[in-house]
């Protein structure tokens, strides 16, 4: 806990350094005001450098202070989290190729999975998929006819014709 | 009177069927996203952004202000129901309103949470409706340095004052400011911290950090570490209030709304301090205090509801007179009201005022439809609760991409929105406050043109905002509201921990 407590600490610190080195290559051409365009960012980026240096003490010297205990397990359950996570990144490499209502589907059937395995399910039933499928398609597809028909908001599908 | 003329024609606007229907829309889904855990108003509100490229102005506003209406009455819901609370502005509500539901009274107590949250959020929408055109009035006289010390103010107390760690709150205020940077600064047109990326010239969505932040963030959180918690359900009883219980519960109410009101037009929003302030002042003045914490006191569950509703709508007035956003979800109202080209602020009511009385009218609207949608129609958002978390959080996910993808068209957008949902479970995890991060990225470009101009206002020197009364004042504050808390602690050695709620 404390171990990653200090390396968010230092995730923000180095945020932080990035960004002031970002403000440096920007203009400082300030016009009539007295600041320019790079005074925010170097403000910011201070703020990121004072906030991560002080995580890291706090991490390190007894943890985080005041902190409300986190819910749920104290370990993480990775595989359920991977499955999910293949859900979002699948959804996002295929949207525009295979469209939104297949897309989201194999997303939703990959995220059902990931909350089950986490829920301590193993084994995939077929039924039980073929269900995941069908809940998939049903949420994606009206969906996708509402922003496509009734919003004409674009929406990628795998034809041009606005229904898949 | 000037008022109420405006107001009756908002009441026509807001009465065309087709706006009415946008309400009751607006009203349901709200009401559905509060009794659902693991979505909430700020994340519904952001999720149907999109529609604001093709729904005309009024009608999604309508939309929008019931969902974060509805909300706030299913929210109740499911705290009293669940035995696990749900958002930080119910969780007083939970401490009695589950008490009350272990001993057969759930129906009294959802009888108490709807009619309360009915009467605070019409009163506050009344003092919304006369108060906000005098604000208004007279903020039109503030200038840049006002301006940028209000919004330093908003920043203080949505970071520093709220939540358990000064240190956390700055860092997801620093988070949120560093997010708002990217893209294109509106004044000197130079390209900002893009990296080369086209998609990120036009910034980053607010749509993408709010869903990546509340949707994906809590999906994620929940599959790695509540994936074995089991949520008890508590049994329901018939919704029905006692006279002993209406004798006891609308001092409550009215007692609630005033507290609740004044934390909500300040710009320290959120809602926590108001419904533990009304929470303490009930206990204190009962006449049953032996019920609070054993069988559940019904004025426990009264005043914090009516706290909340009234805060929440209170809220409003900073968003619509000043522009100041004090929450998440009217941070992303913000967001609605600029993706139509509208600035929030005090030449709201003169530029767009049908709009705005629109809007304030639909409050009251939207009011009488939730107590109907809430009363006698609670046994079926009960329903709602059964739905098993693994398709609830999955279907979560699509409505997300729906959002995300749906207001730029990028696939890019949805590969950042993962990004974001991680950053999401870190700062969950660790007890980052999120509210700093969203109104950071919403305001902080605001306050940065309105700090530049203010500085071009006094050719370059800073001592601008010391020369000016109001900004001077205003500077006073912030500097007192970050450094008193401090003192009083540093003075008061044996700091009891309950004692900011009997305070």
């Amino acid at each position: 806990m404390k171990a990653t407590q200090a390396a968010l600490g230092v995730g923000t610190l180095l945020a932080g350094i990035g960004f002031v080195w970002g403000a440096f290559q920007l203009s400082s051409d300030a016009g009539y005001a007295g600041v320019g365009p790079n005074f925010l960012p170097l403000v910011v980026g201070a703020m990121l450098c004072v906030c991560g240096a002080w995580l890291v003490w706090e991490a390190t010297s007894g943890g985080f202070r005041n902190m409300e205990e986190p819910s749920g397990d104290a370990t993480g359950h990775w595989k359920g989290f991977a499955w999910v996570s293949a859900g979002i990144l699948a959804n996002a490499a295929l949207i525009t190729t295979i469209g939104f209502i297949l897309s989201c589907t194999l997303c939703f059937v990959l995220a059902v999975r990931g909350f089950k395995v986490a829920e301590g399910e193993s084994g995939i039933r077929p039924q039980a998929l073929a269900l995941d499928v069908l809940v998939g398609l049903a949420i994606s597809a009206p969906v996708f006819w509402m922003f496509t028909q009734l919003l004409s908001i674009g929406l990628p599908g795998l034809t041009s014709t606005g229904w898949l | 009177m000037d008022i109420l003329n405006q107001l009756l024609h908002g009441f026509a606007t807001a009465g065309t069927p087709i706006n009415l229907l946008w309400a009751l829309l607006g009203c349901i889904i709200g009401t559905a996203v509060g009794v659902l855990p693991g979505i909430g108003p700020a994340t519904a509100v952001a999720m149907l952004l999109p529609i604001t490229l093709k729904v005309e102005p009024t009608a999604s506003m309508i939309f929008f202000a019931g969902i974060y209406y509805g909300a706030m009455y299913g929210g109740s819901t499911t705290s009293i129901l669940l035995n696990t609370p749900g958002e930080s502005g119910s969780m007083v509500t939970a401490m009695e309103g589950n008490k009350m539901a272990k001993n057969g009274r759930a129906g009294a107590a959802l009888a108490t949470a709807a009619i309360g949250s009915f009467v605070a959020g019409t009163i506050a929408t009344v003092v919304v409706t006369f108060c906000s055109p005098l604000v208004a009035n007279y903020a039109v006289k503030l200038g840049p340095p006002e301006y940028f010390m209000l919004m330093l103010l908003a920043f203080t107390t949505v970071s520093a004052v709220l939540g358990q760690s000064t240190l956390r709150g700055l860092t997801a205020l620093a988070i949120g400011l560093a997010l708002g940077l990217v893209g294109i600064d509106q004044i000197s047109g130079v390209t900002r911290f893009t990296g080369g990326v086209p998609e990120l010239m036009d910034g980053v969505e607010v749509v993408l950090i709010a869903v990546g932040l509340f949707a994906v963030g809590e999906a994620l959180y929940n599959v790695l570490y509540e994936g074995k918690s089991v949520e008890t359900q508590n049994r329901m009883s018939r919704v029905h209030m006692s006279r002993s219980d209406w004798k006891r519960s609308w001092p409550a109410w009215i007692r609630a709304t005033l507290i609740g009101i004044p934390f909500g037009t300040i710009p320290a929003g959120g809602s926590e301090i108001p419904t533990f302030l009304s929470y303490a002042t009930e206990k204190k003045l009962s006449k049953h205090k032996e019920e609070f914490g054993t069988t559940g006191a019904i004025e426990g569950v009264a005043g914090p509801e009516a706290a909340n509703n009234a805060a929440i709508t209170a809220t409003l007035m900073p968003l619509l007179t000043l522009g100041i956003p004090t929450s998440n979800t009217t941070a992303i109202l913000l967001g609605a009201f600029q993706n139509y080209g509208i600035q929030p602020g005090p030449q709201l009511f003169e530029t767009n005022g049908p709009l705005v009385w629109a809007l304030i009218a639909s409050l009251y609207i939207g009011n009488v439809m939730l107590l109907v949608l809430n009363l006698p129609l609670v046994g079926l958002w009960v329903k709602l609760l059964k739905v098993p978390k693994a398709p609830l959080y999955a279907g979560i996910l699509i409505f997300a991409t729906v959002g995300v993808y749906g207001m730029r068209q990028s696939a890019f957008d949805l590969v950042l929105l993962y990004a974001i949902g991680l950053l999401g479970v870190a700062m969950r995890r660790f007890d980052f406050p999120t509210a700093p991060v969203v109104v950071g990225m919403i305001l902080g470009p605001l306050a940065e043109a309105q700090m530049r101009n203010a500085l071009s206002i006094g050719e370059g020197h800073w001592t601008i905002f010391l020369q000016r009364p109001m900004s001077l004042t205003l500077l006073v504050i912030v500097v007192s509201v970050l450094v008193l808390p401090r003192l009083v602690r540093w003075l008061k050695p044996q700091h009891e921990p309950d004692a900011v709620v009997r305070a």
